[in-house]
């Protein structure tokens, strides 16, 4: 802006900056601050109070600043010995000798499709392309599938849950999205296809209709429970299959029924999102090149690889990553669903906990507050690499938009 | 994939359709269905009953208005959900005009700090928070659920906020400059009237969120029954051992329509505030 500038300036700026910074540092900002104190610590159920007569819990704790600290019999938390034992538990499983083993066989499993992605890098450079670009993905698939046979990756897998709480959460999130994703974009794409087509009546009317499910996530906690008792053991599905004299399963108290349908219903509500947002990539693809496509004879099936997917890519890559870790952070769906059932073992998670349910059930169950505040902080990192991996990958796409 | 599709293509598109629309509707009309029925039963025993209203009844309404704490909840609820969006927007719009028109130190810092905080969940930070409240005796307390809210929907607020005013052409204010309004007025007479349809969509949109929270309200206000929102109130209900079936279908009726209406009312913002984290820097 013109005409002002010095003192005057940086006081205007702090004036309207204040407010939201004020907001955020206290509810958001020093909430994290104190998390990370608070992972140092031995803070649980036996030792819950602080010690106020420190300098170091004098500031940061906000119950000890009013004068008159909680008390009670137990004794005050103090710093873990060493300092950094929670995240010790947390993560130890995964850098002991089994753990790095594991992952060093799935990491060979998954080979196949970093070389498919190379051989994709290699032919997109030359004037004609050998193979079809989704031959590759396919062969590297297959690859992954032969070696995890060799490699013994169920293995693998099992000892990694075996590795600690924390790791088997994060590891059963990690594969809850690794399924999701497809499904999403599949349906998504098939949505999108349909109704950017001219020549079906009421798009318009579908249009709306179908976005239904993206309104009621701003609900999800209570549309869930309708959806729940669709799989109850007296449910909705049981009665149909009731009329053909089948009795069917307790849907939820099976593992693997429950995380079908908390990937079904999960499905239900994100499956609008990615369908209005490939829409709009659908729109911004030029005409002229699905005409010129049609002049050179192209079949139906070559325009969506050849045109459609290729230029769809710039609004897909960042949905999916968006989504991915929305669907990382998924907590009231499967909560109002499963509770993060069902549970194998005292002490262990469910087989539906995914870390955010995980890190909720911890304030009542364990209410080990220490190893929660590592487990906040490890995510943290975790998340927010991520969000700025997806922020980079936006950028990216978006120069090749202009 | 110009030309009109063959007449089997079209068939199976609207196939397609059809069965995704029945996916889409189906829950939610089964819910409005279930609230209508006679009786404390969710299910019912005849095909027909499941697809259309075979004896339709307010009863399991009226119960629930009259004989529960539903209304206290939804009192509840609707100073919760108001005072969080009144709240964010008041706090954030100042921010979002600041991030959008002034170059300052710190600026870019102060973006990646809102990314930051945005990938932070609040479950995740809900033992410090409830430390924090009840150090000062917000703890199962209303203004402190609103305090909790708020934070998290700060960052949505700036950030669409911020959005909106780049897209505000800054020649209305330049001409107010010359006009010698200092960087205020031009904020409160000119971009203030200006993003008046987005504090709006800004304000539902907080409201929304915390209407349908339901996490950390549980957690900072665990009791007594007075005091919870619907949410957790409707979440109670459906896990006692007598569910009474068709209260909670009212219940989750009367509290999933309104939500939907405004959602659908507010459709185009939606793809602006999903993919905030792509807004340029």
């Amino acid at each position: 802006m013109v005409g002002w500038s010095g003192r005057r300036k940086t006081l205007t700026i702090l004036l309207f900056v204040a407010p939201t910074l004020l907001g955020l540092l206290i509810f958001s900002i020093f909430p994290l601050v104190l998390n990370i104190f608070i992972s140092l610590t031995n803070r649980g159920k036996f030792h819950p109070n602080p010690d106020c007569t420190q300098t170091i819990w004098k500031i940061v704790e906000p119950t000890c600043w009013l004068g008159n600290p909680p008390k009670g019999l137990a004794e005050p938390f103090g710093f873990q010995t060493p300092v950094y034992q929670n995240y010790a538990d947390l993560l130890g499983g995964l850098f002991g000798r089994a753990g790095l083993v594991a992952l060093l066989h799935i990491v060979i499993a998954l080979l196949p499709l970093l070389a498919a992605w190379y051989l994709n890098r290699r032919f997109d450079r030359q004037l004609t392309r050998p193979v079809p670009s989704w031959m590759v993905w396919l062969g590297g698939l297959v690859g992954v599938f032969l070696v995890s046979r060799l490699a013994d990756v169920p293995g693998a897998y099992n000892t990694l849950l075996r590795a600690g709480n924390f790791i088997m959460v994060n590891i059963r999130t990690i594969l809850y999205v690794v399924v999701c994703m497809p499904l999403f974009f599949t349906l998504g794409l098939i949505m999108a296809l349909i109704l950017n087509n001219r020549h079906i009546k009421g798009l318009t009317f579908f249009r709306v209709i179908l976005i239904v499910p993206w309104a009621a996530s701003t609900v999800a906690i209570m549309m869930s429970l309708v959806w729940q008792f669709f799989f109850r053991e007296r449910g909705t599905i049981n009665q149909l299959v009731g009329l053909l004299n089948i009795k069917g399963p307790a849907f939820l108290n099976n593992s693997l029924w429950a995380f079908v349908i908390v990937v079904l219903v999960n499905l239900w509500y994100t499956y609008p999102f990615f369908m209005v947002s490939l829409l709009g990539g659908l729109q911004s693809i030029p005409q002229e090149l699905y005409e010129a496509a049609e002049v050179d004879g192209a079949s139906w099936w070559k325009q969506l690889i050849n045109i459609t997917l290729p230029l769809l890519r710039p609004i897909a890559l960042p949905i999916i990553v968006l989504s991915s870790l929305t669907t990382y952070k998924i907590d009231a769906v499967v909560w109002s669903l499963t509770r993060g059932g069902p549970i194998a073992g005292a002490g262990k998670p469910g087989a539906t906990e995914f870390v955010m349910l995980h890190a909720y059930k911890q304030i009542f169950e364990t209410q080990a507050y220490g190893r929660m505040g590592a487990f906040a902080v490890i995510l943290f990192v975790m998340l927010f690499a991520a969000t700025l991996y997806s922020l980079r990958i936006t950028r990216i796409t978006k120069g090749a938009y202009e | 994939m110009n030309r009109p599709p063959t007449l089997a293509a079209r068939i199976v598109m609207y196939a397609v359709l059809v069965g995704m629309t029945l996916f889409a509707l189906y829950p939610i009309w089964f819910a409005i269905l279930a609230s209508g029925r006679a009786g404390d039963r969710l299910y019912t025993f005849n095909l027909a009953g499941m697809f259309v209203p075979t004896q339709w009844t307010f009863e399991n309404y009226r119960t629930l208005l009259y004989e529960t704490s539903f209304l206290t909840w939804i009192k509840n609820s609707l100073f919760v959900a108001t005072l969080t969006a009144i709240a964010s927007v008041s706090l954030g719009t100042s921010g979002g005009f600041a991030f959008s028109r002034f170059r300052f130190r710190g600026r870019e810092a102060g973006l990646i700090l809102f990314l930051a905080i945005q990938a932070f969940p609040g479950i995740l930070a809900l033992v410090p928070i409830a430390q924090i409240l009840s150090a000062f005796g917000l703890y199962r307390n209303h203004w402190g659920l609103i305090m909790a809210y708020m934070s998290g929907q700060l960052v949505f607020a700036t950030w669409m906020l911020k959005g909106y005013f780049d897209t505000i052409p800054i020649d209305l204010e330049e001409a107010g400059m010359i006009d010698g309004a200092g960087p205020i007025q031009s904020f409160v007479h000119i971009a203030l009237p200006l993003a008046r349809p987005m504090l709006a969509t800004t304000a539902l949109f907080g409201f929304m969120a915390g209407w349908g929270e339901f996490f950390l309200a549980n957690i900072l206000i665990p009791a007594p029954d007075a005091r919870k929102t619907v949410m957790v109130g409707m979440f109670q209900i459906a896990n006692e051992v007598n569910i009474p079936w068709g209260q909670f279908a009212a219940g989750a009726v009367l509290v999933i329509i309104p939500i939907l209406l405004v959602f659908l009312f507010l459709q185009r913002y939606l793809e602006a505030g999903l993919t905030m984290g792509g807004v340029k820097g």
